[in-house]
């Protein structure tokens, strides 16, 4: 049976029985809907609903591979986008390990060459190593390690915006994307209206960009090159987060890393030999007078990294855009026949996405699977598969599916 | 509120002083009543100041409250009738550095109820942090919407400290972050269409205000640069857009939309942009020229689009870090430009 066919099949019958799960995002009747179609692709946008029911409905015959809304308010929402009338936009984040460097180095992803056929594991190269050929077909897996580091970045953007932005978690909204990542909304009056220069400010204060060390308490004698003093842990801001991120700077660092630097080789000595201590001397304002011969300068190298570690990585693109399109939750995602779905900000960091946004529960089926790395639904371990014919659950079928890694066996 | 009448004299923008001219019953057409000669005369002063003055400052008189709060709506009104940009633009400035002056000597609870005219949500507070000691806290909403105008690296968000919603400001940076509030008040005012209903000699006034600054009067040409590109004069960013579409590389949307936007910008024709996608492996003639020619003002609405300025390009990781052309430019438009003109320049 037509691969694609089978999974549209699928999605109308989850359809048929879910759509009322479907929640209307706040002020319906103003905001933009997106969708795209299984047949040919086709995009379907500037539709507006004024009820939910109408939404579902329209759901349930059309039988979309995604289902979008926009952030955005709009006095008339079907209104081509120069005549939209813009009333505002909910202040939106998307995380995806697409933009985070991962411990698993995207092992799991593959790539093939476009004009020679070579194939790789990992992040995309620039060129092909065979040909040199410059485009590349890529096949992209979520892993574990891929979603606990979209998650670890959304916990400390969580941070920021309660702890430093001051919302509260009645205005916060947390949801698995239903691929790889984690998308955080902000619904709150106050900041409805802000426009995409204002959005900028706010990019650039949770992902450090910008961020001069001495605005946060490195304080150095007038024109000398030695430090007097640095912020401390326990302080707000990034005052704190800059004496952490440099607490964990310090606590793990290798001499390759600390070399990489451009640190001094006696520096580099002195901070392996007296790590103990330095680390003890957070007890007593900082290791910043410390460590003999280290220069204001080489404070900001540790600083810089120390800012990485502390940032929230955001595709900042979809911050600063006013008019974005974003996933719906209670929707599937086309790529992974997975939910998005809501989780509450305070149980983000014991929340399972691998449970909670199985949709297909019933049924099996048999596929033929090409290839496929090793995956986890629920409590279940499927794969890795390499050319091979499996009877697997309605969840495991339709995620290889999508993923086109695999044809249904009739 | 507690602003007194001497307060509404110093700060007559403020909504309570639109009341007291209500009460004066000041209307525009009766403008040219001879009682009223000696306000007309100090709006009409008040926009020579600012014309005259550099930087551009009103003066603040004492003990004049009779003519100095009403001679301020009346300027507005001369100003907006002047229908004339610079002068609009130097008066509302004039007029907020009047104000920024008198706010730094202020006591705090003054500050706080002129602040709080604007709607600002903000409180005093006596707090250090690290060492320095602020005066206010101020919403980050009110905030972002004022210091978005400012260039200086202290005044951006991600080096202010910020605590549950609040940023922390020293009286001196509040007073500057209301200055650019009082600015864009004031501005939004002189957009009142009040041209027609103003009396015959009045109008007299505003075209010789008009007339005698004219000459003063900067008008900024962008520079038109023809013959196309200067390779050495571009700046890295835009080098490495440039390299990364002649081999093929991938190049991010605002990547794309940056390049197109600069070429164009710099006298680049639209054809030659479009070629210079076609290595591309996902190129297609038809919507890149159509892209193209969007960028270029020439399809939809007919914006031609300048490229994002060189804070947008580092916040999208566009920027490979600045080399000596970007030395205090924030634009690479600017930094293009100057370079340029250096080279034109004879040895």
């Amino acid at each position: 049976m037509d691969r694609i066919a089978f999974i549209r099949d699928r999605f109308a019958e989850f359809y048929e029985e879910n759509a009322s799960k479907i929640e209307a995002p706040s002020s319906i009747s103003k905001r933009e809907f997106g969708f795209f179609t299984f047949q040919e692709n086709i995009v379907i946008r500037h539709k507006g609903f004024v009820s939910v029911g109408d939404l579902r409905d329209f759901i349930r015959r059309i039988v979309p591979s995604h289902v979008y809304y926009s952030a955005a308010y709009y006095e008339m929402p079907e209104e081509p986008m120069e005549n939209k009338g813009w009333l505002g936009a909910d202040l939106y984040f998307d995380i995806d390990a697409d933009h985070i460097p991962t411990r698993c180095g995207k092992i799991h992803d593959t790539w093939r060459c476009r004009s020679c056929g070579f194939e790789g594991k990992g992040m995309v190269p620039d060129e092909c190593p065979a040909c040199g050929g410059k485009s590349f077909d890529e096949q992209k897996w979520p892993c574990e390690i891929c979603l606990e580091s979209a998650k670890h970045e959304a916990l400390k953007l969580l941070d920021f915006l309660l702890e430093d932005f001051g919302f509260s978690l009645e205005e916060i909204e947390v949801s698995f994307s239903g691929h790889r990542g984690y998308h955080i909304q902000v619904e709150s009056e106050a900041i409805r209206e802000l426009d995409s220069v204002a959005r900028k400010e706010i990019v650039d204060y949770v992902t450090g960009v910008g961020l001069e060390p001495t605005y946060h308490g490195l304080d150095g004698s007038p024109g000398g090159r030695r430090v007097k003093s640095g912020p401390c842990l326990d302080e707000m801001g990034w005052r704190g987060r800059i004496a952490r991120g440099v607490h964990e700077y310090l606590l793990s660092a290798t001499r390759d890393d600390l070399e990489e630097l451009g640190l001094k080789k006696m520096i580099i000595e002195e901070i392996l030999s007296r790590r103990e201590e330095i680390l003890r001397s957070w007890e007593r304002g900082g290791p910043w007078t410390m460590i003999r011969g280290m220069s204001i300068d080489m404070w900001r190298r540790i600083i810089k990294r120390a800012v990485e570690f502390q940032s929230a990585r955001i595709d900042t693109v979809v911050t600063t855009d006013v008019h974005r399109l974003i996933r719906l939750s209670n929707t599937l995602h086309g790529k992974t026949g997975w939910l998005k779905i809501n989780v509450p900000a305070d149980a983000l960091e014991s929340f399972d996405p691998l449970s909670s946004a199985v949709a297909f529960k019933r049924g099996e089926v048999t596929l033929y699977v090409r290839e496929a790395p090793e995956f986890r639904l629920g409590e279940e371990t499927f794969g890795p598969f390499r050319d091979v014919k499996v009877e697997l659950p309605m969840a495991a079928a339709i995620f290889l599916l999508c993923k086109n890694a695999a044809e249904v066996v009739d | 509120m507690t602003l007194t009448r001497a307060d509404i004299a110093k700060y007559p923008f403020v909504s309570d002083a639109a009341e007291e001219i209500r009460r004066e019953d000041l209307d525009i057409q009766s403008l040219d009543n001879p009682e009223l000669k000696e306000i007309v005369d100090r709006a009409v002063e008040r926009i020579e100041e600012a014309l005259k003055n550099n930087p551009p400052k009103v003066s603040y008189r004492e003990r004049e409250e009779d003519i100095e709060i009403p001679s301020f709506p009346v300027a507005i009104i001369l100003a907006a009738a002047s229908e004339n940009n610079y002068l609009k633009r130097r008066y509302a400035l004039a007029e907020a550095m009047r104000a920024y002056e008198l706010l730094r000597e202020e006591k705090r609870e003054k500050f706080l109820d002129v602040a709080r005219a604007f709607n600002w949500r903000i409180r005093s507070l006596t707090d250090e942090v690290g060492g320095r000691r602020f005066d206010f806290a101020i919403s980050f909403i009110d905030y972002l919407r004022n210091a978005r105008s400012f260039h200086e690296s202290g005044f951006k968000l991600v080096n202010r400290p910020l605590r549950r919603g609040e940023v922390f400001l020293t009286k001196r940076e509040a007073a500057r972050l209301l200055r650019e509030e009082i600015r864009r008040r004031i501005e939004s005012r002189l957009e009142a269409n009040v041209r027609s209903r103003l009396p015959e000699s009045l109008l007299d006034r505003v075209e010789a205000l008009n007339r005698r600054y004219a000459s003063s009067v900067e008008e900024r040409f962008i520079e038109e640069l023809s013959g196309g590109m200067n390779e050495d004069a571009l700046p890295p960013c835009i080098r490495e857009l440039l390299s990364a579409a002649k081999d093929g590389r991938h190049i991010s949307h605002l990547g794309r939309f940056t390049l197109t936007s600069f070429l164009l910008n710099i006298g680049v024709k639209p054809s030659e942009i479009v070629d210079l996608f076609r290595s591309s492996s996902d190129f297609n003639e038809r919507m890149t020229r159509y892209q193209v020619e969007h960028i270029a003002g020439r399809r939809g609405s007919g914006t031609r689009y300048i490229p994002p300025s060189c804070e947008t390009l580092k916040t999208h990781g566009l920027c490979p870090g600045s080399s000596d052309i970007c030395r205090g430019v924030n634009h690479p438009l600017a930094a293009y430009r100057r370079r340029v003109r250096t080279f034109k320049k004879p040895p």
